[in-house]
């Protein structure tokens, strides 16, 4: 009696969790019915994202302003949502942070199997790193409002100004478009410090650890034979290392992609440092937006249930891509690194 | 190129002290004994102090607790002792998995759309909903690591003694594992202590010290993201002494649980 009641509890647990995963796909994909529904797969490539109605005059096939009674008349345009800004935001400013913290992480983690015991360091630099991970993306985020982004914008980003804004082809760094056609004016961007450039870069600080935790335990399970291989046909410790880090290579690539999931759903600490600016620009000086600080910024005061929804849909395809680099992430590292490691 | 590696330890090490510096140096001049014991004034020249988000985060992540813990050991019991469901366990895990790469935000639209919209306007409830969305599967993942550690000798010996299967687990596997467990249980907490994206949505932050979850909630975090991003220094420098109290606090629960794994019992074992 007592083992049925055992049995069935725990097993109603196991099933809850099922359920977890499911109430959120069916709830994010009801709610998000009615903009899937005004604006289509069009939404994924629509760069316009204006929740408000706007005024504007009323033209004429000839293009000039309709006037009625000495009076412009004019014409209200309906929100129009399209999430290929924060889209292009999300996948930009992860793949920045990457290109930062890759490297350095995979270093470190060399670093941590190889040198680390000879020095009887590795315990205290576990704490380290495990500690870094466990620090908030608010307290991230806090440090990089006030301290990283006051650097940027008065210190380091007029030096790249100065030294790359006059070589040729790269002005674009420092120019933007404002407006669209033959009205367009090229201006010098305004170096903010609140930009894509300073949210990878939180983003890269953020993901160093759990990429270096991760890449440890997967470098660890290289068997010895392997390593003494190498080193007995005489390779150096670098030819050694790097026989190391290729055969761990999709273990590695795992370890990549939880960071990569990571940087991909965090939200406070790129909403305080990267500007949220729903607009598509190719410089890393301008102030963008990710499709989780969209969230963090409008949804609790969407200005109509369209907005609302439409922000949900951003949810959806958030959750969507999290979950398939997640899953990627997790087949790759199954068995190669500690769980508790993944775990947070 | 070890110089190189060594210089990427150097690096990521100076970085963590950089940042904590920061967090201590300027949390530190701005901490005092009225960020403790005060209520926010509403004045924001002397904006008071915190008590009211402290309170609040300690009851939001106690009720989250009660509802994630309970429903994480199970579970966590269930993919570790229950290997006769062998064609649920293998979805059961890896869902598991799944939900700990969830984004938290995301997490609190779900309590948004749970919890709010029915109620009929933010309230501490949904908060706590969403923490302990987070917490099932992280507790679920690391109880089944750790009673994977128990031998099965134990098992074995005391289903010959002529325990039932209940009796096995409650009596002998969980007991032996207690200390791995808490250690679990703390990594949870401290994950869910320092969210700030799944509460924007659900308990939204309240100005008040109030204990009745079904109203806007106030959390420690929610309130040093609104002071940290709002115009006032005064606010400022409360954001600052906030964000030192959780990383402090975060700390501590990171030594303990390195101490409690060190002593567990399952350590020993294996």
């Amino acid at each position: 009696m007592a083992d049925q009641l055992m049995l069935w509890s725990a097993r109603s647990s196991g099933v809850v969790i099922l359920l977890m995963l499911a109430s959120l796909i069916t709830v994010l994909a009801i709610a998000s019915a009615p903009s899937l529904k005004a604006f289509g797969p069009g939404f994924i490539f629509s760069t316009d994202w204006r929740p408000n109605e706007l005024e504007s005059p009323k033209r004429d096939a000839a293009g000039s302003v309709v006037m009625e009674d000495g009076e412009v008349v004019m014409q209200t345009i309906a929100p129009e949502f399209g999430a290929l800004p924060v889209i292009y935001g999300t996948a930009v400013s992860s793949v920045l942070a990457l290109v930062f913290a890759v490297p350095l992480s995979l270093g470190a983690a060399l670093f941590l199997v190889r040198v680390a015991p000879k020095l009887r360091a590795v315990g205290p630099l576990s704490f380290l790193i495990e500690f870094l991970a466990a620090i908030p993306s608010l307290a991230y985020g806090i440090w990089g409002l006030f301290v990283l982004a006051p650097i940027l914008q008065n210190h380091v980003e007029p030096a790249l100004a100065r030294m790359l804004g006059d070589i040729p082809g790269l002005s674009w760094m420092f120019h933007e478009l404002i407006g669209d056609g033959p009205d367009a004016i090229n201006r010098e961007l305004p170096l903010t410090g609140r930009d894509m450039l300073a949210g990878s870069l939180i983003l890269a600080i953020m993901i160093v650890p759990i990429i270096t935790a991760v890449a440890r335990d997967v470098l660890r399970a290289v068997p010895r034979v392997q390593i003494e291989g190498t080193i007995a046909m005489g390779a150096t410790w670098w030819q050694s290392s790097w026989s190391m880090l290729r055969y761990s290579r999709s273990g590695l690539f795992g370890a990549v992609m939880l960071g990569l999931a990571r940087a991909a759903g965090e939200t406070m600490a790129v909403t305080m440092v990267i500007g949220n600016n729903n607009r598509i620009s190719p410089s890393p000086f301008a102030p963008a937006q990710t499709m989780a600080s969209l969230l963090a910024n409008e949804f609790a005061e969407a200005s109509g249930a369209l907005h609302r929804s439409a922000l949900l849909e951003v949810a959806m395809i958030l959750l969507v891509m999290s979950l398939a680099i997640n899953i990627v992430a997790r087949y790759l590292v199954v068995g190669k690194a500690s769980r508790t490691a993944a775990a947070h | 190129m070890l110089a190189g590696c060594i210089a990427c330890a150097v690096l990521i090490v100076a970085m963590l002290l950089w940042v904590l510096g920061y967090l201590v140096s300027i949390g530190a001049g701005s901490i005092s004994l009225a960020f403790f014991t005060q209520l926010p004034t509403g004045d924001v020249v002397n904006p008071g102090g915190m008590k009211h988000a402290i309170i609040g985060t300690l009851v939001l992540v106690g009720l989250a607790s009660c509802i994630g813990v309970p429903l994480g050991v199970a579970a966590g019991v269930y993919l570790s002792e229950y290997t006769q469901d062998r064609w649920l366990l293998g979805p059961v895990r890896f869902t598991a998995d799944v939900l700990t790469g969830v984004p938290s935000i995301v997490v609190g639209i779900l309590g948004y759309e749970l919890l709010v919209v029915p109620m009929g306007g933010y309230n501490g409830w949904a908060g706590a909903f969403a923490l302990a969305f987070i917490m099932v599967p992280i507790v679920a993942r690391t109880t089944e690591e750790m009673l994977k550690l128990i031998p099965d000798s134990y098992r074995a010996a005391s289903l010959a003694l002529g325990a039932t299967k209940a009796q096995t687990v409650l009596k002998v596997v969980l007991p032996a594992a207690t200390g791995s467990l808490i250690t679990g249980v703390m990594l949870a907490l401290a994950r869910i202590a320092g969210e700030t994206a799944p509460l924007l949505f659900t308990a939204l932050g309240s100005r008040l010290l109030s204990l009745d979850p079904s109203k806007p909630f106030p959390s420690l975090t929610v309130q040093i993201y609104t002071y940290a991003t709002g115009p006032y220094p005064e606010q400022k420098r409360l954001a600052w002494a906030g964000i030192l109290v959780l990383v402090a606090l975060l700390f501590v629960l990171n030594v303990l649980i390195r101490y409690v794994a060190s002593r567990s019992v399952t350590r020993g074992i294996a």
